[in-house]
């Protein structure tokens, strides 16, 4: 009961229940059903990963959102426009997403703002950045991808209904994982959100730490406009814009603290997968849909609140 | 009466050409303003390039004027309008898409002898609002158009799926769509989803397909945009019943005319946004040099979209880029 992801399992626990139950004959816990919300969880838990890492250490980044799109646009762009093969295109949009990063972690280190302006204010820069370029370069802010096959199999296969998405999901969570929990790196991650001067005092680079967990959520954003731009075969510089809060929600239900310091991965992942389950599962209810983020909001809070709860008692108990 | 009303407008801007201090015909130096939609979405980047080739073609100088944040447009448009009015336009293109609060502005600007056209939505309001005209589509009229098609087509429960609620405009495509297979004696469900959704199509995807297992009768889908018709289609693969459900759709992509060349998409719905611009640039010309303009609302759409003239859509997409609206 001590782990951070404990509260975040039973929410996990009670949702699915309930909607096993609320759906009678609909398929929800079909394979199907359950391939569907998968497929949903796991593009927002590729670059939901990092974001909590990156949340443990102390800070934010809001500019997940237009990096989306602002690598599906890349694709687009190169393939359809340029007539580019795809593979340098998607090694260009991974870079892109570096540099975001970079420009990120290097804006709050220097300028010691915090990092929820900063982002977000990436976050602006870059989404009018991509519809500007696009705009001058193809008149376009929106566009069809050419891919081919060996993309098309790397980024949008899929196994009866499951996409390869929820593959790569597993490989980023395992990635994560190994560096929080069995790495140096992991430990200086918690020290960094812990306490910074402590960590600075005791030689952590904390500026290094911020600034590579900044790159690295650059990636992953990146990765996911890429899989959602394959898969969709089109580009679109808006795609995204609703994980700009999605992953920082699922990161705080996985039991991360807001403040920085304390989580884990497991618990990020079970937050997500929370969330598909629940904005996957009351569409099979057939309820009517002018309640649905009513009953959304209430739902997350009710997890928050129960994950709150599981948490104090963990740490009470020592 | 409308002469009457146009002749009066001529005349107040002619009397305050004169009185200005500055000689000649200082009001007539002031910019042709169009305030229109976003150009983040395709749509209204076509409408922008029929505005600028209209431009072109009759020479005229003129100011595209739009948000580029969607998240607070139901406040940001009025202010835009307010901005644009108070410099004194020699003339305004307006797309009237959040009437509380624009078509109060557009009275006083109309009042104020500011000759106003409006474009692509505000179908219901110009005549009462003072502008010379309208140019473009009924929403209601579109959904209204999809909803016979499918009930003609045999389509005994209908989904419309609207992923942006509170759009009045586009509730209005639903309402047209319901009161049509209504008529035919035909079962509609109205489908949400939440607002941080509307640009995931693989959140769009699980909604329908949920809703499709939770009411499986439904078997006709029509959708308010050319993404979720993609996630429309794919949610049908996915509940294993292509070729049971028809999917029909407003607007285009190019995705959207490839599923109906392949025949997984029935139709799109074309409300030309292009005409929407060139006429409306044409329009003014013709209106501000020779006193001239059509009277009663220019229709451009609905054009329906299917097999039998999809191919010549696609080679105009291919060949003019941007003009259709569907990239």
């Amino acid at each position: 009961m001590r782990r951070p992801e404990a509260g975040a399992f039973a929410a996990f626990i009670i949702t699915y229940l309930f909607f096993a139950l609320a759906t009678p004959g609909t398929g929800f816990v079909s394979v199907n059903g359950t391939a569907g919300w998968l497929n949903l969880a796991s593009e927002l838990g590729i670059v939901a990963i990092p974001v909590g890492l990156l949340m443990i250490s102390g800070e934010f980044d809001l500019s997940i959102g237009s990096t989306v799109g602002a690598a599906s646009m890349i694709l687009a762009l190169g393939t359809n426009h340029f007539g580019l093969p795809i593979w340098p295109t998607v090694f260009l949009a991974l870079a892109a997403g570096a540099a975001i990063g970079l420009a990120n972690g290097l804006a709050v280190v220097k300028t010691k703002l915090p990092s929820f302006i900063v982002t977000l204010a990436t976050n602006f820069i870059v989404i009018g950045g991509t519809m500007g370029i696009s705009r001058l370069l193809a008149n376009v802010t929106s566009s069809s991808i050419v891919a081919s096959d060996s993309a098309k199999f790397m980024f949008a296969a899929r196994w009866g209904q499951a996409n390869i998405s929820i593959l790569w999901w597993l490989v980023v969570a395992f990635i994560g994982y190994r560096v929080l929990s069995r790495s140096v790196f992991g430990n200086w991650i918690f020290a960094t959100g812990g306490n910074l001067d402590a960590a600075r005092g005791a030689g952590v680079p904390v500026q290094r730490v911020k600034i590579s967990l900044f790159v690295a959520t650059g990636v992953a954003a990146a990765l996911v406009g890429i899989i959602q731009g394959v898969q969709w075969n089109s580009g679109n510089s808006t795609y995204g814009m609703g994980y700009v809060f999605q992953a920082p929600i699922v990161v705080v239900i996985g039991g991360v603290l807001l403040t920085g310091g304390y989580g884990s991965v497991m618990g990020i992942v079970l937050g997500t997968a929370l969330f598909g389950v629940i904005s996957s599962g009351i569409f099979y209810t057939g309820w009517n849909t002018d309640w649905i983020q009513l009953f959304l909001g209430s739902l997350l809070a009710a997890a928050v609140l129960a994950n709150n709860y599981v948490r104090r008692l963990a740490l009470t108990s020592r | 009466m409308k002469i009457a009303k146009t002749l009066l407008a001529a005349a107040v801007v002619a009397a305050a050409s004169m009185a200005s201090t500055v000689p000649g015909r200082a009001a007539e130096d002031g910019p042709i303003l169009v305030v229109s939609g976003p150009l983040s979405w395709p749509f209204f980047a076509a409408v922008k390039k029929g505005f600028d080739d209209a431009a072109e073609t009759f020479g005229i100088d003129y100011q595209y004027i739009a948000v580029t944040d969607t998240s607070n447009m139901t406040s940001d448009y009025p202010r835009l309008l307010q901005q644009a009015i108070s410099r004194e336009p020699r003339m305004l293109l307006v797309g009237e898409f959040f009437p509380d609060g624009m078509d109060p502005l557009i009275k006083e600007a109309t009042a104020a002898g500011i000759p106003v056209l409006i474009h692509n939505s505000g179908q219901t309001l110009w005549e009462q609002n003072g502008a010379i005209g309208f140019v473009g589509e009924d929403p209601y009229q579109m959904g209204y158009k999809a909803g016979e098609l499918q009930a003609e087509a045999g389509v005994t429960v209908g989904l419309c799926f609207n992923q942006v609620p509170g759009n009045p405009t586009v509730e209005e495509r639903c309402n047209g769509y319901v009161a049509a297979m209504e008529e035919a004696g035909k079962e509609t469900v109205y489908q949400t989803i939440g607002t941080g959704d509307a640009t995931n199509p693989q959140a769009m995807t699980q909604a329908i397909k949920g809703t499709l297992q939770a009411n499986q009768s439904i078997d006709g889908i029509y959708t308010l945009n050319a993404v979720p018709a993609m996630s429309a289609l794919r949610a049908v693969e996915e509940v294993e019943r292509k070729g049971e459900v028809m999917v029909g759709t407003a607007d285009l992509s190019n995705e959207a005319l490839l599923a109906i060349q392949s025949g997984d998409l029935a139709f799109a719905m074309d409300q030309q946004p292009y005409l929407q611009g060139f006429l409306s640039i044409q329009i003014a010309h013709q209106f501000l040099n020779y006193g001239l303009h059509p009277i009663g609302h220019v229709k451009t759409g609905p054009l329906v979209i299917d097999s039998s003239n999809v191919e010549d859509t696609l080679k105009v997409n291919r060949e003019h880029t941007g003009v259709r609206g569907a990239s």
